[in-house]
């Protein structure tokens, strides 16, 4: 969708992986649209360049090259100073880079293109720092049970592996990052599956031979190899019973409703009712408008019995009705109860909710039994557990591995209408699948360090090292990331995993939180100004330095388009605000983008022939706290520190104000 | 007929530069090269020759510039030395994974750490596996030879690749000798016009360096490495065609053989040290002992087939590095060895002339006395 007054066409094509929300990708394009189809753009290594062109893709429809990070300058020299021996003085060149190829490593290249006085546009498009992700199926292991990684919410206590002592302990998430879409790949262990972008990192052992020692790394994914072993969960921490929630019940008197409601409701989990859950999981149904809560099991088979006997020692029996097929709990407060757990509806839709996770191990053991008592067959010590819900499959495979037990992988098979699946007989065509597990055997202590061998972790109780079975490259799908206090590492699907790292740079707005300007309890955040390129820029004597910002799209097209008519080297610098790296929400980059401007963060301004204009200014100005509070990066700032960042702020704006309409500097070309 | 013209090594080299016509030269001056980039800018401030000088703030920022213009899609040039090539080490390889076909002078002198700005073979044999052709040059004249071939040669469509010509640093950037100027026409004539198929085009947009996931990566280096290949029959055919054209030729193009039909003996050596061993292989042979030299010009592609053929009749050889990789060796010994592994002549390895330690004769002499009775390599310090 193009914006009235812009280019239709797109040079900067759909379909690049950008995060959504991208500031700096808004801003390219519309440099782009801007710039028109006459326009040669040489670009730094950074997120733009890596977003836009896995070989042999490209989203570029204008001549497009990349060379190394700190290459701008100079390949666009080499580039106008081409053009202008083949006689072709009519292409655009611009330069385009982010804060390290422009404010840091590359500032000598730019530097020395703006002073050989080349008529070229450089675009610094500046997101205050150096900015990896997991599929959004993944599910991560937290207090309060197993989430999708999609419903993590900052502050949620996430499990994390000690790097230190080996142990599991829970760590606050601080960050949750949609990392947009991108190539995955799916890693698989004996018992674990997990789907990740080729640069995420996984926790790896590394063994060192007989007398060396073994130690943990961090390896990405491109990097891991078939054999390698990756450390994973076996068990969970002890939870504690699970409190059910209040709900709306009917009572004697109400409408429709008769004496056989009058039924005691469980306050608190059990193993009796966990058991009785397992089984309704695998058999059971609930027609809250009929009432009635119901399990398929016919005469003989064994569960019948074991379910009777559950129900009676929950005092439901004045409730219980049987034919030879089913047993019936006739109560709507009942129905009501099992419909409100999470187990989902229907043979293909159950799943195991959250809560089932957090359940002492007893319980959980419970909810198994009760489990194969329905839709699962033993056979010697090895278990099999047969569904037609993908996802109930794999959320008990991940329950299976907080219980210590040995899980395999999930097999799918269709079986032909007719065909008989544990002892019944299937009415259609039918896909379902299942997975094996069995109890650790105890023998297994003896031989410890044979153990120790094949699992380094051997004697460590919540987590253990497995083999990676396969690697294998899956399509392009939707991708999220967590950041995580302390240990910096949580556990998606039982695998280890490593979280996004972003870096300061000469551009990092002072006080921000980086991976490498931490907010410490001694040194909070990044300590230095940000270096004032856009100065530095015009005391080289050229013609056109100006700010812009994806808040204003107009202005930016028209500073591109005056930049573009200067003779001689132009530049600027533009405002993108970055999703991970700022920790904001992917739908705030216009509104982060107009506050950074509303609070005099980044003023809009031109230094014309050396002389410097404000654009704009601010009609009523806003105080900085209404900017730190949109970005985790500044979750940090006390009041004390939002002050020094106030007269920061103010004092920069104030040289603006006070040299508004100034010569500031000589032009030299 | 030209005539010959006594003309410093950079002189030359700046001429031969000159004759093909680059349309870009991105320049940062380093000792022993600064000569060359400083005779082009008088070329180009005098209206003798018609292109854009580049005066970049440090050779990163030359090679970049340089990879730009190739970009761009036109011929450039530059040159540098010692540092000045560790600096350019990161966009090395991006050049030649490019396969763009540049053509940079190396005046090769010794890395820092002391520092030093005389001569050895340090800096380009750092830079040996990044998929850059490598030349080195004996004397002037093949310096001067080598610009012309080197443009022919990069410039192949099977090649694609760039060429560094490496020519010792002072030893003969600084000397003078006679040097046979060829004319403009047959030199434009031989080679050629630069019109490649990609470049950076505004009507016909095309991305030039995309990043490669593990799936393509590896197959980017095995074309490089299929290129170099080719480079070893392309090179051998510049060189023929330059010999019926303009009566000089060297050797093969790859390797030249002096003295070795019934050599029991030889050295095998790059660079101008050759000139000096051809003295000594005279010396010897007039006292009786069946010795010879092996002339490497083409150190990347190596040229394992011919010193194979070169090596059926000998009984030792010895290889005189003017670098050493530390912790093992010189690394033109340890490939020979490599090359020759199944072979049953001897080969021992030289580290000689580091940091512009004269290689004279005595030194040279003393190889052969060491190789000849059956001894093993020692420093020529």
């Amino acid at each position: 969708m193009a914006i009235i007054g812009f280019e239709e066409k797109e040079f900067f094509a759909p379909g690049h992986r950008a995060c959504a929300g991208c500031g700096e990708a808004l801003a390219l394009r519309h440099v782009l649209k801007a710039a028109g189809q006459e326009t040669i753009l040489v670009m730094a290594t950074g997120c733009m360049e890596v977003v836009s062109t896995p070989y042999p893709e490209s989203a570029f429809e204008i001549p497009w090259v990349h060379c190394a990070f700190e290459t701008v300058g100079s390949v666009a020299s080499g580039v106008k100073a081409s053009l202008i021996a083949k006689g072709d003085t009519k292409t655009n060149v611009i330069g385009m880079g982010g804060d390290g190829a422009m404010f840091d490593i590359g500032f000598g290249a730019l530097s020395g293109a703006l002073e050989r006085g080349h008529k070229i546009l450089f675009v610094v498009t500046d997101n205050e720092a150096y900015m990896n992700c997991l599929a959004l199926d993944s599910l991560i292991m937290t207090k309060e049970g197993l989430k999708k990684i999609t419903e993590i919410n900052v502050g949620d206590e996430v499990y994390a592996f000690s790097q230190s002592t080996h142990e599991l302990v829970l760590k606050k998430c601080s960050g949750v990052f949609d990392n947009g879409k991108k190539r995955v790949f799916e890693i698989n262990t004996s018992s674990n599956t997990i789907k990740a972008t080729g640069n995420h990192p996984f926790l790896i052992l590394q063994r060192n031979g007989k007398e060396g020692k073994n130690k943990f790394v961090w390896k990405m994914v491109e990097e891991l190899k078939v054999g390698e072993e990756v450390v994973t969960l076996k068990k969970g921490l002890e939870g504690k019973s699970y409190n059910f929630s209040n709900i709306k019940l009917s009572k004697k008197g109400d409408y429709k409703v008769n004496k056989i409601n009058e039924v005691n409701l469980p306050g608190k989990s059990s193993p009796k009712i966990m058991k009785l859950f397992g089984i309704y999981v695998g058999d059971g149904w609930t027609r809250i408008n009929k009432a009635e809560v119901g399990f398929a099991l016919p005469n003989g088979k064994k569960g019948r019995k074991e379910a009777k006997q559950l129900i009676e020692s929950l005092s439901w029996n004045n409730c219980l009705s049987e034919n030879e097929n089913e047993l019936q709990l006739r109560s709507i407060n009942i129905a009501r109860f099992f419909d409100s757990q999470g187990f989902g509806k229907g043979a293909k839709n159950k799943i195991i909710p959250q809560w089932v996770f957090t359940l002492p191990l007893k319980e959980k053991q419970a909810f198994v039994e009760g489990l194969l008592l329905s839709d699962g067959y033993t056979i010697g010590k090895s278990h099999r557990y047969v569904s037609a819900s993908y996802e109930l499959l794999r959320t008990l495979r991940l329950l299976l591995q907080t219980m210590d037990m040995q899980v395999g992988k999930i097999h799918q098979q269709t079986k032909k209408k007719g065909v008989l699946v544990v002892k019944k007989q299937l009415l259609a065509d039918s896909t379902y699948g299942y997975v094996c597990f069995s109890g650790k055997q105890g023998a297994m202590l003896k031989y410890a360090n044979q153990n120790k061998q094949r699992n380094f972790l051997f004697g460590n109780e919540h987590f253990e090292t497995k083999k990676i079975l396969s690697i294998e490259k899956k399509g392009i799908e939707k991708t999220l990331d967590l950041r995580v206090d302390g240990e910096h590492n949580f556990v998606a699907n039982g695998v280890v995993v490593h979280n996004t790292g972003i870096q300061r740079s000469g551009a990092t707005f002072p006080y921000a939180n980086t991976t490498t300007s931490p907010a410490g309890k001694i040194i909070v955040g990044k300590q230095e100004p940000k270096k004032p390129l856009t100065f530095i820029a015009a005391a080289h004597g050229i013609k056109y330095v100006a700010s812009a910002s994806v808040s204003n799209l107009f202005d930016l097209k028209t500073k591109v388009q005056k930049a573009l008519a200067t003779d001689g080297p132009s530049l600027l610098h533009v405002y993108v605000p970055c999703i991970p790296g700022w920790k904001m929400d992917s739908s705030l980059t216009i509104d982060i983008s107009v506050k950074a401007f509303e609070t005099n963060v980044f003023p809009l301004y031109e230094i014309e022939n050396g002389v410097l204009k404000l654009n704009q200014k601010v009609p009523q100005k806003k105080g900085i706290e209404e900017y730190l509070m949109m970005q985790g990066r500044f979750k940090h700032i006390t009041p004390e520190i939002a002050l020094k960042m106030q007269t920061y702020v103010d004092a920069r704006y104030k040289f603006l104000e006070e040299n508004n309409g100034k010569k500031i500097f000589d032009t030299l070309f | 007929m030209v005539e010959k013209k006594v003309m410093s090594g950079s002189e030359a080299i700046a001429l031969a530069v000159k004759l093909c016509k680059p349309l870009v030269l991105p320049m940062y001056p380093i000792t022993p090269s600064t000569l060359v980039p400083e005779k082009l800018s008088e070329f180009v401030a005098n209206g003798e020759l018609n292109a854009q000088m580049i005066y970049v703030e440090s050779e990163h920022s030359a090679i970049s510039a340089l990879y730009g213009a190739y970009a761009t899609g036109v011929r450039s040039f530059t040159a540098t030395a010692s540092q000045g090539l560790a600096l350019m080490h990161e966009i090395i390889p991006i050049v030649s994974a490019s396969r763009f076909p540049a053509v940079m002078f190396i005046a090769n002198r010794a890395l820092s750490g002391p520092l030093s700005i005389w001569n050895d073979h340090s800096d380009s044999m750092s830079e040996r596996d990044q998929g850059w052709i490598q030349l080195f040059c004996e004397d002037i004249q093949e310096a001067f030879d080598t610009i012309i071939m080197a443009y022919k040669i990069a410039e192949k469509e099977n090649v694609s690749l760039p060429i560094m010509v490496c020519a010792d640093g002072f030893i003969l950037t600084h000397v003078y000798e006679p040097v046979q100027i060829e004319e403009q026409e047959k030199i434009t004539d031989f080679v050629g016009t630069y019109n490649p198929k990609d470049f950076l085009d505004t009507k016909n947009p095309k991305t030039f360096g995309a990043f490669a996931q593990p799936n393509t990566y590896f197959e980017f280096k095995e074309q490089v490495q299929d290129a170099m290949m080719e480079a070893l029959k392309e090179i051998k055919n510049v060189n023929e065609e330059f010999g019926k054209k303009f009566k000089r030729k060297y050797g093969d193009g790859l390797i030249e053989l002096i003295e070795m039909q019934d050599a029991e003996y030889a050295l095998l050596i790059a660079g101008s040290t050759i000139g000096t061993a051809r003295e000594v292989v005279k010396d010897l042979r007039k006292k009786g002992k069946k010795v010879g030299l092996i002339k490497l010009k083409s150190v990347r592609p190596f040229p394992t087939k011919e010193l194979i053929l070169a090596s059926k009749k000998l009984k030792g050889l010895g290889i005189i590095d003017r670098h050493i990789s530390l912790g093992y060796e010189g690394a033109l010994c340890t490939e020979t060895k490599a090359a020759l592994v199944k072979e049953k002549v001897n080969v021992t390895g030289f580290i000689a002339g580091l940091g512009g330690r004269d290689i004279d004769r005595e030194r040279i002499r003393h190889a052969f006395d060491l190789i000849i009775n059956g001894k093993e390599g020692v420093w020529l310090k």
